[in-house]
């Protein structure tokens, strides 16, 4: 062995360098992890896209017979499963555990090894979701409502399957998200106060904080399910003293949590993405900030929302009602923030802003359609019709797929030292829009006219729902395919895309501070931490300097008189 | 759809309410994005004012959506009570629910609707009811979770085994309508359809007249071949 170039640094001389395959599977690094998660969770949009077009193939015609019964419920199952626990969450969660420890200034987190088991959890829990297609997937639908789950109902092992994937996955998440809360509890930089935390990161504290709350919740209810099946339990059984309505409850504390949680991670991406492309400031830091937090509350406290067609008292529906509608207040706060933030800027309409535009606009009119599912009366006549299918995919595309393409077009570079390609990106986003359109809006159609019901495998000639399905039909095709370019754009930027530089988009944050894609120690140096926008003032800084020295210079310069 | 109920004439009127709501929300918030994105669109230009927060919008935005809020919350609670209020008895209708609303079960099962009527008469899929009747349908069921839906008729409400959900309604005009099941129930969940036919008093005592006497006569063949020792 020659000696070593350092020998006083170095005792032994470099580790081998190990593929780079096996760096990742055995890193606890927070960027390897947020890439692997990321990464798993484009892919597995795939599988779920796959299986929402099966679905759609199978509702093109009245009375179809391209899937039987028994395979539309296990699509629809599956379906659910990857787009909650296997895309959205994941994306949300590795764009949190990426993104946020470098901009509260840290050198990796707190606990990465929890991390580290919580991704190999999430892992574990897609590869049992999916191995079901080995025996039998799960046939109980998006939310198993017992007693449909129990085992007298489905005997088969699917939805055991289903309770230990999602279990799994949900583990892992409230494990990320222990990390993360350490790790901004412990690991700011010097200065970096709460009031000056990025709004993004500040997202992915609250975030957090709900998985850990709601997650719970779910893993408790799953573990009572697994229990009735496996054990003889009664929780969910009726009489002797179990409940079906408690699953429910349980359930939609999770799912509404969850909701709530992906609208969170939207806005907080937006909200860098429209101060950074706008060059400005955010409009009103701290409401936006208090908004977020407020969501997280009162959206949660929303659950029986899901409910109210249920058995339960009247005075209960009213509460649901009461706490979704106020929601509309710091909801309404943070569009009119964030719309102020671009009113007055010089906007450069590129892919990340086109898509945080496109997230606005979808989650508006989604959360507004949610809005009618508020009122109790209303939603005695909405509840469970396909427009209710429509209102929760306009808000959830919007904020998964819309707010976590910004997000990824927005970060992208940091990662991998490339930007996406833009044009494919403008073609993306315009075809999504159009898929999106056209495959939900005619559904609100079909859901209020017609009453079409919500996850049936088949409906009739002669309902007036024919035409209205079709177009949805090929409107899920073309999001698909808009949805794939983005994907392939991903894949290929990342070897082949412009070289992007550190700050590619002029950031003020301060994972823009170090190199794409960062080291793994993220920092050599912090600065000080004086304000939320802390490179802003390191470039005025030297701006202002070489004025100075530049005004030195031409006085030393200028003839004595 | 057209609505047959009062009640539903009361959930109609909520529901239209909140759609507008919702325009007006979805709309202003659309438009003020689409004007900010044309109005201030420039990849190059001076660097723009730094402004950071403005108090008085701040509490003017807020104030007007709590306002707005608070008035939704206030007509849901008033067309929500109102679509509750219990039905009464009209003229046309059967003289002895005129104290009392006709009492009628609904009992969800994997996956077909029975209606079990007063005098002890029964039947599947088709519900018959006198017109300009008050009827309290109680909703039961004996496996998994099932919501019953007719919806030019009545609200949707779940039939949860172990619990009793209750639906008023009373109809204005004879006719069939067609209802279904709205809550994912097993693999012929689509298929689990119901119909309510609304017809005159006098029809409607006939029909469950007929239906007990059929019934009668089935189970006592039944229980004529069993004692000659056959199978029924």
């Amino acid at each position: 062995m020659s000696p070593s170039p350092h020998p006083e640094l170095v005792a032994e001389g470099y580790g081998a360098k190990r593929p780079r395959w096996a760096q990742l599977a055995t890193s606890a690094d927070h960027k390897d992890i947020g890439q692997i998660l990321i990464c798993g969770a484009l892919g597995f949009l795939f599988l779920a896209l796959v299986e929402l077009v099966l679905m759609r193939i199978q509702l093109l015609v009245p009375e179809n017979t391209f899937l039987s019964p028994v395979g539309f419920n296990r699509m629809l199952s599956l379906y659910g499963a990857s787009a909650i626990f296997l895309f959205a969450l994941p994306l949300v969660f590795g764009l949190f555990y990426y993104v946020a420890p470098l901009q509260i200034g840290s050198r990796g987190t707190a606990l990465p090894r929890l991390g580290q088991v919580g991704l190999t959890l999430w892992v574990t829990g897609g590869v049992v979701l999916y191995s079901t297609f080995l025996f039998t997937p799960s046939e109980a639908g998006v939310n198993p409502l017992a007693p449909l789950s129990e085992v007298a109902f489905l005997s088969n092992n699917g939805v055991d399957a289903w309770a230990t994937a999602t279990g799994l996955a949900t583990l892992g998440f409230v494990l990320l998200a222990v990390n993360l809360v350490a790790t901004f509890r412990t690991m700011r930089a010097p200065g970096m106060a709460w009031r000056r935390v990025p709004v993004f990161a500040w997202g992915a504290a609250v975030s957090s904080w709900l998985m850990i709350v709601v997650g719970s919740v779910l893993l408790a209810a799953l573990t009572m399910l697994m229990i009735d099946r496996n054990y003889d339990g009664i929780f969910f059984a009726d009489g002797s003293g179990g409940a079906p309505l408690l699953w429910q409850h349980l359930s939609w504390i999770f799912y509404t949590g969850t909701y709530m949680l992906i609208l969170i991670f939207a806005f907080g991406a937006i909200a860098e993405i429209f101060a950074a492309f706008a060059r400005k400031p955010l409009f009103n830091r701290n409401v936006v900030m208090a908004s977020l937090a407020a969501i997280a509350v009162l959206g949660t406290l929303a659950w029986m929302q899901n409910m109210l067609t249920a058995p339960i008292g009247i005075g209960w529906m009213y509460f649901a009602m009461l706490v979704s509608l106020a929601l509309i207040v710091p909801f309404g706060l943070i569009l009119f923030n964030l719309i102020a933030t671009l009113a007055g800027g010089t906007l450069r309409m590129r892919a990340p802003l086109l898509f945080a535009i496109g997230a606005i606009a979808t989650i508006t009119i989604g959360l507004g359609s949610e809005l009618c599912h508020s009122l109790v009366a209303s939603a005695w006549h909405l509840k469970n019709t396909v427009d209710s299918t429509a209102a929760t995919h306009f808000a959830l595309v919007g904020g998964s797929v819309f707010g976590g393409f910004a997000a990824l077009h927005y970060w992208f570079p940091k990662m991998t030292g490339r930007t996406m390609g833009e044009n494919l990106a403008q073609i993306s986003f315009w075809t999504i829009l159009v898929g999106l359109v056209l495959g939900f809006v005619p559904l609100f159609f079909a859901g209020t006219e017609q009453g079409q019901v919500i996850d049936a495998y088949k409906y009739f000639a002669g309902t007036g729902v024919t035409a209205y399905n079709v177009v949805a039909s090929i409107g899920v095709f073309i999001l698909s395919i808009g949805i794939l370019m983005t994907i392939l754009n991903a894949i290929f930027s990342r070897t082949n895309g412009p070289e992007a530089g550190h700050d590619p988009w002029g950031g003020d944050s301060l994972e823009w501070f170090t190199l794409s894609p960062p080291e793994p120690h993220n920092f050599d140096v912090l600065p000080d931490v004086r304000s939320p926008r802390p490179l802003r003032d390191i470039r005025e800084a030297i701006g202002h300097r070489t004025r100075r020295s530049e005004r030195a210079a031409s006085r030393e310069s200028q003839p004595v008189a | 759809m057209a609505s047959h109920s009062p009640g539903t004439d009361q959930i109609d009127t909520l529901f239209w309410i909140g759609f507008i709501a919702a325009t007006i929300l979805i709309v202003v918030v659309l438009g003020a994005l689409l004007y900010v994105v044309r109005r201030y669109r420039g990849e190059r230009g001076a660097e723009p004012r730094q402004l950071l927060s403005g108090r008085g919008p701040q509490f003017r935005v807020g104030g007007v959506l709590t306002v707005f809020a608070a008035l939704l919350f206030i007509l849901g609670i008033v067309f929500t009570g109102n679509a509750r209020e219990k039905p009464t008895t009209g003229e046309a209708g059967l003289a002895s629910a005129k104290s009392e609303p006709l009492k009628i079960k609904a009992t969800g099962q994997q996956w077909l609707w029975r209606y079990d009527y007063p005098n002890g008469a029964f039947s599947y899929y088709k519900l018959v009811v006198p017109v300009d009747t008050a009827i309290e349908l109680e909703l039961l069921s004996t496996d998994v979770v099932h919501t019953w839906n007719v919806e030019e008729l009545a609200r949707k409400a779940d039939a949860v085994p172990g619990k009793t959900n209750k639906v008023f309604f009373t109809t204005d005009e004879e006719g069939a309508y067609q209802g279904d099941s709205a809550t994912l129930s097993g693999q012929s969940y689509a298929a689990m359809r119901t119909e309510v036919d609304v017809v005159t008093p006098e029809e409607y005592e006939e029909f469950v007249e007929t239906q007990n006497e059929d019934i009668d006569a089935a189970e006592e063949r039944v229980v004529g071949l069993i004692e000659n020792g056959e199978t029924p």
